[in-house]
């Protein structure tokens, strides 16, 4: 069953709530609420507060990453902000810029 | 250690750049720009501009003005339409505001409120009849 994909021609000015799987491969610029998975692939813009379940990034991402799960910032991964996870691994190849704030 | 997690289904993939899906347990406010086809069966509110084709399917409910391609509900609609191509009206699909396209096929079962305007051509029998004052072509109203 097919979850979210926001494809790589789409761009979203708002609020996205997400129940399910989230693919990011367009542009988000706002806010994102997700309970489940989100991936943000290479290519993809997130310019926006993020709250999730397990987030994998391969591409950029500027705001605030809030994970109740573990959060992957791949090779290639751009990432400006803050980010709160269970766990977190940092590709070589990424990049980032911010605080990690792993709950102990 | 970064790999040890298995790419999700979406990730395997392959990207296809006019892939767009707001699934059923996904609501966006805002606006919704972009090039490609768009597939909602969630809850979308804002405002819509795309170059392809946008598809309300079964359960989607959509609260926006649409400015697209082509357009095919199937679920619930409330806004204006203004589509170059072509509308498709589906069986058991509420449509509810103003329709414009090239061409509006509505199916037996579907449920629209609103105007409904596009081109066609009268029967010579009924064209120019002089009791037709709309503006730009023949308006069906419901």
């Amino acid at each position: 069953m097919a979850s979210t994909v926001i494809g790589a021609g789409i761009t979203i000015e708002g609020e996205i709530s997400a129940d399910e799987e989230l693919v990011v491969q367009g542009t988000i610029r706002g806010k994102l609420d997700a309970r489940e998975g989100v991936t943000v692939e290479a290519g993809a813009t997130v310019e926006a507060d993020i709250t999730s379940g397990p987030l994998t990034v391969a591409g950029t991402v500027t705001g605030n990453i809030s994970s109740s799960d573990r959060v992957d910032l791949q090779a290639g991964a751009r990432v400006i902000g803050n980010v709160k996870a269970t766990r977190i691994t940092i590709a070589d190849g990424a990049q980032f810029k911010g605080n990690v704030d792993m709950d102990v | 250690m970064a790999q040890t997690r298995s790419p999700s289904p979406a990730m395997r993939r392959a990207a296809d750049p006019s892939e767009a899906v707001l699934g059923a347990g996904t609501r966006v406010r805002g606006r919704v720009t972009g090039e490609g086809d768009l597939t909602v069966l969630g809850q979308l509110e804002g405002e819509v501009h795309l170059r392809g084709e946008l598809f309300i399917g079964e359960g989607g409910q959509v609260v926006s003005d649409i400015d697209a391609d082509a357009l095919r509900v199937a679920g619930s609609l409330e806004g204006d339409v203004n589509v170059a191509g072509d509308v498709t009206i589906l069986a058991g699909a509420r449509v509810r505001g103003d329709v414009r396209g090239a061409s509006v096929s509505l199916e037996e079962g579907a449920d629209l409120t609103g105007r409904l305007d596009c081109e066609f051509s009268l029967p010579r029998e009924l064209a120019g009849s002089g009791a037709n004052d709309d503006e730009d072509g023949p308006t069906v109203r419901r």
